[in-house]
């Protein structure tokens, strides 16, 4: 039969399972304003960084040797005048980035396993009576002197003479779900909070302006976010699986490496990701912790603005340029992951 | 016990075994005797303990107190992965992001079996379960049944000794499950491994078991033969759980060797007096009669046809009575029916505790 030769109007769908035309107009109309509004400053980006000092202060000019001239001159100045602060930055970004992010999701996701696996049941007394121990053996060697090692083995004795009978007077007891909560309670304190008492940490250790400072201060600040993220994905694995590896003669490494790992490879590509471009962008915790050498790509950039010379806006332009770059690349690479792992996932019975 | 024994199978012996989740008593003494080769099914509605007994078995959860034993070893507190297993999960917990190849091949994997031997059980394994064609696609592109072979599959390659499933069928559609339910039973013959299966469903547990254990709230009830359970149940419970539609059951009093209620006498010979008792017969064993001439009358509810048969709804006293009637009956526009009801098969239990009365005239 054929179809009866409908004259459908613009706001009817030709057929099911099409959109109506007028949809598809309103539809591409927006899908193409939004990407205006996302990549305009990105186009806005390239061109400042090619403008002549004069172009930009002069401006506004959108168009490249219609409007302007394009020249290489901040260029130029990032990667001959100031290679060594360029370059350094750039490593230590790169270092710091992607050392922080292996520690975050190597530690972050095993707690997340243990988290969705195994129940806790900590008691609430053993736990503030430790945090307290930990308070006065604090008070002690800061307030009164008295020597490190003994403060510390006064209270490792008491905590463990004393720890099971405290925690037999109350048997309030946490759970996963309050230890979860405790965790993500970390990243909802804001960093300005805690910026001085972690500087002063770093001082007083002296590893003030090194890597290792930011590396393990990143890696703490996002093991929150991996716990929540891996949590949510180990959880969507059946335990069925691994119980049925158990009983094929599967080990634990065997279980996780042939079972949990790839089951959750896409949660680790997009966890990894999110962890990479949060530690690339950080700037208020590395301002506070680096002076010099351990100098990141934030820094840099807002050093452009710090100059006697007033905002060097070709040069920081060409700067983000660069720090964009790799996250894209990342993005790219990943993106493939994340797309596999949600359809192989679907799998029930 | 490593590989010298492999395939043959083991008897598995349960002691007064327990199972506690925190306060909670799950599962309650429970001893069984399963010999090698048999094929035992664990019935129960859910939340009796059957799963737990099962996963007790496999060692998937500790056993709080008690023994168990797979042929002469004491495997309490052993290792699932040491203890000769395969189990079939509900879910048949197949690892979607390996091929049904790689699948079926994990347990040899596992046990570090060279490559060339894994692909040939694999294919073997594969054609006894008629899965040969598609070994290279993931368990996402299978049907429901098809899944279910996989995981069978995946069970039989490693020749284990004993064989634990749980629900396999449940999740598969009701042809299919009768298909499978053949299936299995011959491939449980033929491999002769022992098997303990848990099902709720007692169609599935009268067609497939050697005997059957009925569980209810952690407690065995009843142990015996599909037709022991049937047609000699220990208590009300297995009376009513066994037989689909299930045992009709009146309540009433015993008075002078006659189970009386409203409207009803019927004489049961050698019945000792009691106040509360339950009388119990079988769909099948009651036939409708005209009103006034048979046992009892009662409302007509519903007559269904199933195709080989009517089954008859009636209302007594607020309780519903089935009666199985050949094709060919028809309950017209009949408001009042009577019940004749088959002397030899009736069944007397004590309504308080569930046991069952046994008097010369009941079964």
């Amino acid at each position: 039969m054929t179809k009866p030769a409908a004259r459908r109007s613009l706001f009817e769908p030709p057929d099911i399972g099409q959109m109506a035309t007028a949809t598809k107009i309103v539809l591409y109309t927006v899908l193409l304003a939004w990407s205006a509004f996302v990549l305009f400053p990105i186009y806005w980006l390239i061109i400042t960084s090619f403008k002549t000092i004069a172009a930009v202060n002069q401006g506004p000019y959108f168009l490249p040797w219609i409007d302007f001239e394009p020249s290489l001159h901040a260029w130029k100045e990032l990667f001959v005048n100031d290679y060594r602060d360029t370059f350094r930055a750039y490593f230590n970004s790169i270092v710091i980035s992607l050392s922080a992010t292996a520690l975050a999701i190597l530690v972050g996701s095993m707690a997340a396993y243990a988290l969705s696996r195994v129940k806790f049941a900590p008691n609430l007394i053993t736990i503030l009576y430790f945090v307290g121990l930990l308070a006065l053996t604090g008070v002690a060697v800061g307030i009164y002197d008295v020597d490190w090692r003994v403060a510390a083995a006064t209270a490792i004795a008491l905590f463990f003479f004393l720890a099971r009978a405290i925690g037999r007077l109350y048997q309030l007891r946490l759970q996963n779900g309050d230890i979860l909560f405790w965790i993500i309670s970390q990243r909802i304190l804001a960093p300005i909070v805690v910026v001085v008492p972690i500087y002063m940490m770093f001082q007083s250790v002296r590893l003030l302006d090194t890597h290792l400072a930011i590396i393990l201060t990143y890696t703490v600040i996002n093991l929150p976010v991996v716990v929540w993220l891996m949590y949510d994905f180990f959880n969507s694995i059946p335990r069925d699986l691994e119980e049925s590896a158990q009983l094929d003669g599967a080990t634990m490494i065997g279980i996780f490496r042939e079972i949990i790992l790839p089951l959750s490879r896409a949660g680790l590509a997009a966890t990894t990701l999110l962890v990479v471009i949060l530690c690339w962008n950080e700037y208020l915790l590395a301002l506070f912790l680096s002076t010099n050498k351990a100098q990141t790509m934030p820094i840099l950039v807002a050093a452009m603005n710090a100059g006697e010379r007033g905002i060097l806006w070709w040069t920081m332009s060409a700067v983000i340029m660069i720090m964009i770059i790799p996250v894209v690349i990342m993005a790219i690479l990943l993106q493939k992951y994340i797309a596999k792992g949600i359809l192989v996932g679907a799998v029930k019975g | 016990m490593k590989n010298k024994d492999k395939g043959t199978a083991k008897s598995i012996s349960i002691r007064s075994m327990n199972k506690f989740f925190q306060a909670v008593h799950v599962l309650k003494d429970l001893s069984l005797e399963v010999q090698a080769g048999e094929f035992l099914v664990l019935l129960g509605p859910s939340g009796c303990g059957k799963s737990t007994a099962l996963r007790l078995i496999a060692g998937l959860e500790s056993i709080s107190s008690g023994e168990l034993f797979i042929g002469e070893t004491n495997v309490t507190n052993v290792l699932p992965k040491y203890r000769d297993i395969a189990m079939v999960f509900q879910s048949y917990a197949l690892y979607p992001h390996k091929t049904v190849a790689e699948n079926i091949g994990f347990p040899l994997k596992m046990a570090k079996t060279p490559k060339a031997d894994i692909d040939t059980a694999v294919l073997a394994a594969a054609q006894q379960v008629e899965l040969g064609d598609y070994l290279e696609r993931f368990p996402g592109q299978l049907s429901g049944g098809q899944r279910q072979r996989v995981a069978l599959a995946r069970a039989i390659i490693r020749r284990p000794s004993v064989f634990l499933m749980d629900e396999p069928l449940s999740n598969l559609d009701a042809k299919l499950r009768g298909n499978m339910r053949a299936e299995l039973k011959y491939m449980q013959s033929k491999l002769g491994v022992t098997m303990i299966y848990v099902t709720h469903d007692q169609i599935e547990a009268m067609t497939l078991a050697h005997r059957v254990a009925v569980l209810k709230d952690g407690t065995l009830q009843q142990l015996g033969t599909p037709k022991e359970v049937y047609s000699n149940p220990a208590n009300l419970f297995v009376a009513g759980f066994m037989g689909s539609p299930p045992m009709n059951f009146i309540s009433g009093a015993i008075d002078n060797e006659s189970f009386t209620t409203k409207g009803v006498k019927l004489p049961l010979p050698g019945a000792p007096k009691s106040n509360q008792v339950t009388l119990g017969f079988r769909p099948e064993d009651c036939r409708i009669v005209k009103a006034g001439s048979g046992a009892m009358d009662a409302e007509v509810y519903t007559a269904e046809l199933t195709g080989d048969q009517v089954l008859v709804t009636l209302q007594l006293h607020g309780s519903q009575i089935v009666s199985r009637m050949p094709k060919e009956f028809e309950i017209g526009d009949t408001q009042i029916a009577g019940i004749e009801v088959d002397t030899r098969h009736l069944y007397l239990f004590d309504s308080e505790s569930g046991l069952r009365i046994t008097a010369d005239s009941t079964r």
